[in-house]
């Protein structure tokens, strides 16, 4: 059947050839790689022409050409041979592998490029980095491995928010993130900028994404790759790629994982025994000794309810209540595989993540088929449709009582539960596990994306490109509140709301590819995109509940809230890019994009944004031809201007009133002030960069330095709060960056039994507010500074002395400026008196990853570390957690160090219930989050394929992988990736009882047939 | 093969053209501004805007109501609660960055503004008088609530019979719409700020009706008027006011103390409410002041012997006016034990008393002689006469009537000039800070005495 069927295919390439171009011969012949194994799919083509064909299975081609044709054989990692017909009718071939990574395809946005002829610094990753991370989002998979991308989950819930920061942020109060591209279609997060939605934490936009079927993930760096998408790429463009068929017979592959969790990090609190001891002292001094043992054995009688403090009966440890077991099942499949015409790919993935904080669990269903075929030699077509189901279990935001790690502020002193099995209900706070009993949160994403695309060829070298794609997120959210959860008093309250997001993007493009002369390549692609938008949210809000058994909104007797948004915005855009390359050593590249958009003021509708490069390939100079180990050097260089469009939500620039309702009459209030002027912001990003190799590619790197400067930079600008306004949207300010980045790749050992392969990156990212609207004045958001010469959104704090070893109180530095303009170093124990300064800022200045690949025999073993320098944290929780004794919550086992009496030297003050000594916001609890983790660790051990072969199966491999196994840091709070949910962009850098990330092993099996 | 190219063509060109105008979205959800003031019912719904923007928790929603009566409580309540910025006013050690102070200001401010905007836009309503009259009024009785709740709060306390020339509050007497220019304002003296309140609130009392239904009616503007007169120890004209709502308003007291309180809708005795529903508005002082079966968090502020010890009649119903919480056994007021209900701004008790101690202190008996009136107070709550008149029985009377309300204790010790706790009556520490995000924007603001930036 399967000779018959390629014969068949033979038969058809040659009669198609043969309609095309008559009087010539037939060519066959085999291709074979250096070991002599056949080599399917190897692309044949006539050069100067789209006739081609490709290997089959056993490595046989066929094509018809006339004499003196020039046949080019293609195939990825294999370095491209070129034959020219002659007499004869056989022509046999043998490719050699192509040493150097560099050749390898990147995705560019509305096309590919070969990675040596690249002017542009794009990061690639495949498929072989991604998979087997044992975590829900995607993103983490890229933690450390591309220079100068710092990759950071907010916090250890699964569904929790990810921050990309590309070579540091081009804005401060616009959008930070990349712009992400599945497949052409550029997303955003449909469930950003909807108050009326989700529990005030951000969740992942790409969380029903599966790394099983994504091929590459292409990170768009500098303004010559990104500038192709223009009015969004100022943040760095993320393009994922979802895998095709590749030639060859079809391949069936299988993993299998199943995983442990547990905290990177749980912190030490005082037990019963240090906390009877602790407050004691602390109500002493802070209400004297009668009233004040009078207060702390009232309080003690209330903590511990019905139970005896005395005998410290109870010591209960809260964190225990707040973390469980985390596990994880992770299963996937895929069958792909393609012949000459038709390429397909199928796959089905599966994620059940039970997390490691009491009550959040996800699980996801994916599937996904991407088919493509030709159907003449003019015209292909094809679809990738994928959907996908995700269902979240959430807990409250890092900001309520209910979310289960406030519970650490709980005194030992009260019991969990009651002796009955019911959660305690007489607790300092509230007792997180009323909620954890007797409320929940679902929320349920389905995902369908799918895309539609023909290529037209009208003749050699020009196509045109016409995809339509969709993308539909809907998410409902079901919240019931039984009568016995916390704080509940309307006899239960139900919440459901309904999110349809959807997304139509409609490009087209041209591409004209030619050679002439055999020296001059020229490629240039020019189109036209439009994209729409769609979201549409409705809500509803019942309480007064007969049962706790009807958790629907309609079990409820009076409806009390509802609301139903409209979010619209759109992009059209024309665009056009040129790339030239001179004998292959002398590469030149030019790009616009043209950008409208209805987010900006109509003053300002459209944009226009330009990029050139150039690289000159030195190696290929006859000049450097002794230098036999320089195998490759590369230098480029690139100037561009980018946009980024995200500046608040979907109509930014309009002065709007909202309607408000009191007392069920219908009112109007202002709810935004207007700007027409509101545009993008723009960012001019120059880069120099070196790629070299050496030893035929056994060590090869890029050196990169760029320079990246926003203007017209977005401020939510802080209006005076007499005015009657908190902000305005404005384009003002300038923001300058810069940095270096370097990667080395090294093959170290490289024997028949045993292989060892190093990537090293590191960068860094200096960041400098240049000028500030308002003649530079500064602006202050909570902790935060935006000053000139700062960072952005530096921390903003009065700076903590420590402890007056006489009296036991903190002292903070005045900070007053004195007349020679210095700052006065005296201290004082009035908070109020002492100035704020700045104190250190959110964001790394170093950030590295160092990965090992070891093969030895059938075991193969990767690591990666990584490592980030020079951010800080602020502990918002400090005030509460830290600040001996001033009121009951359980304090950090550090407090214990407390000063006692004269002469103390420690750097906790005396103990003083209600005393607010050293309570106030300062560096008190500022931390330095540098840290160094073990990120992943992989190891696996294939079964020798003389053993598998009889079982019928190309691959079988067991494996153990660890996320986050180890960290090396000084960070006193629970992890440096372990930042608040609810504080905004503006006031980042924070942690307020947010979760430490997950520690997941993880034991698998991977299957190839 | 010719098809798809004409189809291709077609597409584009298609695209290129008809595009252009799918850039203009405007939101479905909002109008924008330049709509907003065109008609007059939109004037009247930036009103009813006004009110709900006065009804948010930062201000009388409860949290002014929380934080001056925390400021002013000293042995007879307790700050139990977890909140840090209560716990400040409660120790008497409020930081510049306290954000209940901060909420207090911009949550004002806000209403203030959009009364502006009503007031400058009044020439909008023109389908008759008495609506343009009744809208007016409103917008000018609202910025003089909040005016009043600024500089005695913000401003050094107001002293009798002398020129008041401290800082009080900046005066914004006209809406803000564009916003592209700063509007850096420095502060109005404490004189300046009370004269724009008893304009603000006279004019009111003339423009509106004599009952509008929850919406302030004239003797909302004249209850106001009593109580900015009582503060300024103006006596006479305090009495001449709480008269006029006593004998004219239609409200008197309700037949029981407790009814007095967590009513849905208004009682006879509310002169003036914020609305709270179980859909709209919010009620703080439940929130704080609650037990968890109420709708609170369990009773952040916790009544302590001293108080109960105030009342020397056991029979008096507003002394028996708590309970305790199962939960924690923790004793609260029941002023607070609807969540859904309105909050009091003025009521026909603080009149009474009002009257009461302006005619004794005036030496008149204008409605009711002081003994007289106090003692019917004091008999609707069983509580037994008393037989003789002192000043200090109308400081003590309006603890027992006002406590847990709206900061009664704070502002009678500046009138009063007697001390809270061991704080002087013009203690800097009594005094809310200028929240640092005022001061971190407008050059032309100065700090308040005892704090610094």
């Amino acid at each position: 059947m399967k000779t018959k069927l390629n014969l068949l295919l033979i038969i058809l390439v040659t009669l198609l050839s043969q309609a095309a171009i008559s009087q010539k011969k037939t060519i066959t012949g085999n291709v074979t790689d250096d070991a002599g194994m056949p080599l399917p799919g190897v692309n044949v083509l006539l050069k100067g022409t789209t006739t081609g064909t490709q290997t089959d299975f056993d490595g046989n081609y066929s094509i018809s050409a006339a004499t003196g044709d020039v046949l080019v054989f293609s195939f990825l990692g294999q370095k491209t041979v070129q034959k020219t017909v002659d007499a004869a009718t056989v022509i046999n071939v043998v490719m050699l592998e192509d040493a150097s990574q560099l050749d390898e395809i990147v995705v560019v946005g509305y096309g590919t490029q070969s990675k040596r002829n690249l002017t542009d610094n794009i990061s690639k990753l495949t498929s072989s980095d991604i998979s087997e991370v044992p975590n829900p989002n995607l993103q983490n998979a890229l933690v450390a491995k591309a220079a100068g991308v710092q990759v950071t989950q907010t916090n250890g819930k699964v569904e929790g928010g990810i921050n990309i920061r590309v070579r540091g942020a081009a804005s401060v109060s616009g959008g930070t993130q990349p712009l992400y591209v599945l497949d052409g279609i550029p997303l955003i997060d449909p469930t950003g900028d909807i108050g009326a939605i989700g529990n005030g934490a951000q969740t992942n936009p790409l969380l029903t994404l599966s790394s099983n079927e994504i091929e590459s993930i292409d990170i768009l760096k500098d303004a010559s790759s990104a500038a192709i998408y223009g009015a969004r790429g100022a943040n760095g463009v993320v393009l994922i790629t979802t895998k095709r068929g590749k030639q060859g017979k079809a391949q069936f592959s299988f993993n299998l994982s199943q995983g442990f969790s547990e905290p990177t990090n749980v912190r030490k609190w005082l037990n019963t025994e240090q906390y009877i001891e602790l407050f004691t002292e602390a109500a002493i001094n802070g209400l004297g000794q009668v009233d004040g043992i009078d207060e702390a054995e009232a309080t003690f009688d209330f903590l511990a309810g019905d139970t005896d403090w005395r005998t410290r009966e109870v010591d209960t440890d809260w964190s225990k209540e707040a973390f469980q077991d985390g596990y994880q099942t992770d299963a996937d499949f895929s069958v792909s595989g393609a012949d000459a015409k038709t390429s397909y790919f199928f796959s089905g993935a599966y994620n059940n993540t039970t997390g490691i904080i009491r009550d959040n669990s996800l699980e996801r269903a994916n599937a996904r088929t991407n088919v493509s075929h030709q159907f003449s030699d003019k015209f292909k077509a094809g679809m990738n449709l994928s959907f996908s189901r995700t269902e979240i279990d959430r807990i409250a935001n890092d900001n309520a009582f209910a979310t289960p790690l406030q519970a650490i502020a709980q005194s030992p002193l009260s019991p969990a539960r009651l002796p009955d099995g019911s959660p305690n209900p007489g607790t300092l706070y509230g007792n997180f596990l009323l909620d954890a009993e007797n409320a929940f949160f679902k929320t349920i994403i389905r995902r369908t994306v799918g895309k539609v695309f023909g290529e037209y060829t009208f003749m050699p070298g020009l196509k045109l490109n016409s995809d339509f794609s969709y993308d539909l997120f809907a998410q409902t959210e079901d919240n019931f509140r039984g009568s016995k959860a916390l704080f509940q008093s309307t006899n239960g309250e139900a919440f459901a709301s309904d999110l349809n997001s959807e997304s139509y993007t409609y490009s087209n493009y041209a591409t004209f590819d030619k050679s002439f002369n055999e020296r001059h390549n020229f490629n240039a692609v020019v189109g036209t995109e439009f994209i729409k938008y769609d979201r549409r949210v409705t809500s509803v809000t019942s309480q007064q509940f007969p049962s706790d058994d009807l958790s629907t909104v309609s079990g409820g007797a009076e409806v009390t809230a509802g609301t139903g948004v409209q979010l619209q915005s759109t992009f059209l855009s024309y665009f056009a890019r040129a790339t030239y390359d001179l004998d292959g050593k002398y590469l030149f590249k030019a790009s616009v994009r043209r950008d409208g958009s209805s987010r900006f003021g109509e003053n300002q509708r459209f944009g226009t944004f330009p990029a050139f490069s150039a690289g000159w390939i030195l190696s290929d100079e006859t000049f450097l031809e002794d230098f036999e180990a320089l195998s490759f050097l590369k230098l480029r260089g690139s100037w561009g201007q980018l946009g980024n469009a995200d500046i608040g939500g979907d109509y930014p620039s309009l002065f709007l009133f909202s309607g408000v309702s009191y007392n069920q009459r219908p009112g109007l209030a202002p709810v935004q002030p207007g700007n027409n002027n509101l545009t993008w912001e723009t960012s001019t990003q120059t880069d120099i960069g070196i790629d070299f190799g050496f030893l035929n590619g056994a060590l090869s790197g890029e050196i990169d330095y760029y320079q990246k400067n926003t203007e017209d930079l977005l401020f939510s600008v802080p209006l005076i709060p007499s005015s009657g306004a908190a902000s305005i949207n404005q384009n003002i300010g300038t923001l300058e960056s810069h940095g270096f980045e370097f990667v080395l790749n090294s093959k170290n050992i490289t024997t028949e039994d045993f292989s060892w392969s190093s990537n090293f990156n590191i960068s860094n990212n200096i960041i400098e507010l240049a000028s500030l609207p308002n003649n530079n004045a500064d602006i202050v958001n909570g902790l935060n500074i935006n000053r000139v010469g700062e960072s952005v959104a530096a921390f903003y704090l009065r700076e903590y002395a420590g402890v007056d070893p006489d009296n036991g109180d903190a002292l903070y530095f005045l900070n007053t400026e004195n007349p020679d303009g210095s700052l006065n170093k005296g201290t004082t124990n009035n908070v109020n008196q002492a100035q704020r300064i700045v104190a250190g800022k959110p964001f790394p200045e170093i950030i590295a990853g160092l990965t090992n690949t070891l093969l030895y025999k059938d075991f193969d073993l990767t690591f990666t570390f990584q490592g980030e320098w020079g951010a800080s944290i602020y502990n918002n929780g400090g005030r509460f957690q830290s600040v001996n004794g001033d009121f009951y919550d359980n304090q950090s086992l550090d407090q214990l160090n407390r000063w006692q009496q004269p002469g103390d030297i420690t750097n906790i003050p005396q103990a003083r219930l209600f005393g607010g000594n050293g309570s106030a916001q300062s560096t008190r609890f500022l931390a330095k989050a540098d840290f160094v983790r073990l990120r992943n660790l992989s190891l696996g051990y294939s079964l020798p394929s003389q053993v598998i072969e009889k079982m019928k199966i190309s691959k079988l491999r067991v494996y153990a992988t660890a996320i986050n196994l180890l960290t090396f840091t000084n960070y006193p709070f629970e992890d440096p990736e372990a930042r608040s949910d609810v504080e905004g962009q503006n006031s980042p850098g924070q942690t307020f009882y947010s979760a430490p990330p997950a520690k997941t092993i993880s034991i698998g099996v991977n299957v190839n047939f | 093969m010719k098809l798809y190219k004409i189809f291709f063509v077609l597409l584009s060109i298609g695209l290129l053209t008809s595009c252009e105008n799918e850039l203009e979205v405007n939101p479905t959800d909002n109008i924008p501004g330049e709509l907003a003031f065109g008609s007059e019912a939109n004037i009247s719904g930036i009103l009813v805007g006004a009110y709900e923007e006065a009804g948010q928790q930062a201000t009388y929603g409860g949290r002014l109501q929380l934080m001056t009566n925390l400021l002013g409580a000293t042995n007879e309540s307790f700050w139990r609660g977890t909140f840090i910025q209560p716990r400040e006013a409660f120790t008497k050690q409020l930081l510049v960055d306290n954000a209940f102070v901060d909420g207090v200001w911009s949550n004002a401010y806000e209403t203030i503004n959009q009364a502006n905007l009503v007031i400058d836009n009044i020439a909008t309503v023109t389908s008759s008088v008495e609506e343009k009259n009744r809208i007016e009024g409103e917008a000018k009785f609202l910025r003089a609530l909040n005016y009043f709740d600024l500089v005695r709060n913000f401003g050094a306390p107001y002293v009798s019979g002398q020129a008041n020339t401290q800082a009080g509050v900046p005066l914004r007497l006209t809406g803000i719409v564009d916003y592209s220019t700063r509007s850096e304002i420095a502060r109005s003296t404490v004189d300046q700020v009370y004269a724009q309140v008893i304009n603000d609130a006279t004019d009111a009392y003339n423009l509106l009706p004599e009952s509008n239904t929850f919406y302030a009616d004239r003797y909302a503007a004249q209850a106001l008027l009593a109580r900015v007169y009582f503060q300024q120890g103006n006596y006479p004209a305090a009495r001449d006011a709480a008269h006029d709502v006593l004998e004219n308003s239609g409200h008197s007291l309700t037949a029981t103390y407790a009814e007095a309180f967590n009513n849905d809708v208004d009682s006879d005795e509310d002169i003036f409410t914020f609305q709270v529903t179980s859909q709209t508005g919010t009620n703080q002082l439940v929130n704080h002041y609650a037990s968890e079966l109420d709708g609170g968090r369990g009773g952040d502020v916790r009544i302590e012997q001293a108080y109960l010890d105030l009342f020397t009649d056991p029979n008096d119903q507003r002394g028996n006016f708590t309970y305790i919480n199962p939960a924690n056994s923790i004793r609260l007021t029941l002023k607070y034990t609807n969540q859904f209900g309105n909050l009091i701004i003025f009521r026909i008790g603080e009149m009474h008393l009002i009257r009461a101690e302006s005619n004794f202190r005036a030496g008149t008996t204008l409605g009711l002689p002081p003994l007289t009136e106090i003692n019917a107070l004091r008999n609707r709550s069983s509580a037994a006469p008393l037989l003789l008149l002192t000043l200090n029985s109308f400081a003590l009377e309006r603890k027992l009537e006002l406590a847990f309300e709206q900061g009664f204790i704070l502002h009678d010790a500046k009138r009063t000039q007697t001390s809270i706790g061991s704080l002087a009556w013009n203690a800097n520490a009594l005094v809310f800070p200028i929240p640092q995000t005022e001061m971190d924007t407008n050059p032309l603001m100065v700090q308040n005495a005892g704090y610094t930036n």
